[in-house]
């Protein structure tokens, strides 16, 4: 499964919506995720890739497809 | 065993020991000989930063990353501790989290959240830590005054930490014929991070920590000894209290 699946696999489980729900221009707001909705994603991903997520990082991130672009980046730099 | 190092090859577990309070907790112990696991939410880089702090102490540190707030990631982190040290001697329920509602805006969410860390992960990390203590040992657990006093938005800290204190004084019953002594250190407002959260809408009804009578805000250090102090042998007789330290400030009106 590819970074970009399974971001969209844990939002969507914890969000309680389909895959197909999470638009590349949508936002969490738009999922109705909520702040503990959002850490239980973060720490979800942190523990799949071993990665550590930088809310000060997340907080320039504005849609989903940024947020997929920035765990790309964070999986790959773990990689390297 | 040499007499300032008390707890030498002792085993200690912080929850949420990578900063603010937990932090300064796992420093003392660890200054005090004991060995330290610590557990954490997130930040890996910050817990390595902790461990190595511990480490120049010249005892052992490990760190667990793990959500208490899930029974699954408390069982783990538990296992963990057994196959690294085989014991655990000293467990310090320090981690917490909050949601930060009034009580007609708190939602199951929230208060689910909230409890689970605060309230119900103590009662299956001592579940899960009372086997390692064969030997005896010492529970700490850390409340705040939020759980008699209400201070805006604190409803979901302040009532789980109400239930804190309640199974404090039920374990230290339950786990005395084991040898293991259960207290609980509540703390005014402590100058941490997590404070800031909380300390901005309090000023706006004219509180401030300034006003403590012992005329500064309460430090992680503070609260660290007292906790030493209940993990000692020289706190053996006391049992199940909840042990207010706050330089005075809940004593005025």
């Amino acid at each position: 499964m590819s970074v970009e699946e399974k971001v969209k696999e844990i939002t969507a489980r914890i969000t309680h919506k389909n895959v197909d729900e999470i638009a590349a221009d949508g936002t969490f707001k738009d999922l109705d995720a909520d702040s503990l909705d959002v850490v239980q994603i973060l720490v979800a991903l942190e523990e799949e890739y071993n990665i550590e997520i930088e809310d000060e990082e997340m907080q320039k991130v504005t849609n989903m497809r940024e947020f997929i672009d920035y765990i790309e980046r964070k999986v790959a730099e773990k990689g390297s | 065993m040499q007499q300032n190092k008390p707890f030498e090859g002792r085993v200690a577990l912080v929850t949420g020991g990578s900063r603010g309070i937990g932090k300064a907790i796992a420093l003392k112990l660890a200054s005090l000989g004991a060995h330290i696991v610590i557990n954490y939410f997130r930040r890996t880089s910050t817990a390595e930063e902790t461990a190595r702090e511990i480490r120049d102490y010249g005892v052992k540190a490990h760190i667990i990353k793990a959500n208490i707030g899930e029974p699954d990631k408390i069982e783990d982190m538990f296992r963990e501790i057994g196959n690294v040290f085989g014991r655990l001697d000293i467990f310090i329920s320090n981690a917490a989290s909050g949601t930060p509602r009034s009580p007609l805006d708190l939602d199951q969410k929230g208060w689910d959240w909230t409890m689970d860390i605060n309230a119900r992960a103590f009662l299956l990390c001592t579940q899960h830590a009372v086997p390692l203590m064969s030997q005896g040992g010492k529970i700490v657990s850390i409340s705040s005054l939020g759980s008699f006093l209400v201070t805006p938005s604190y409803t979901s800290v302040g009532v789980s930490k109400a239930a804190l204190e309640a199974l404090t004084r039920y374990l230290a019953v339950d786990l005395a014929p084991r040898g293991i002594c259960v207290n609980c250190v509540s703390g005014g407002a402590v100058e941490t991070e997590s404070l800031k959260a909380y300390a901005e809408e309090a000023a706006k009804r004219g509180f401030s920590v300034q006003d403590t009578p012992a005329g500064r805000p309460v430090k992680p250090e503070d609260i660290a000894n007292l906790v030493a102090f209940l993990c000692s042998d020289d706190s053996y007789m006391i049992r199940g209290q909840v042990i207010i330290i706050d330089g005075g400030l809940s004593l005025q009106l």
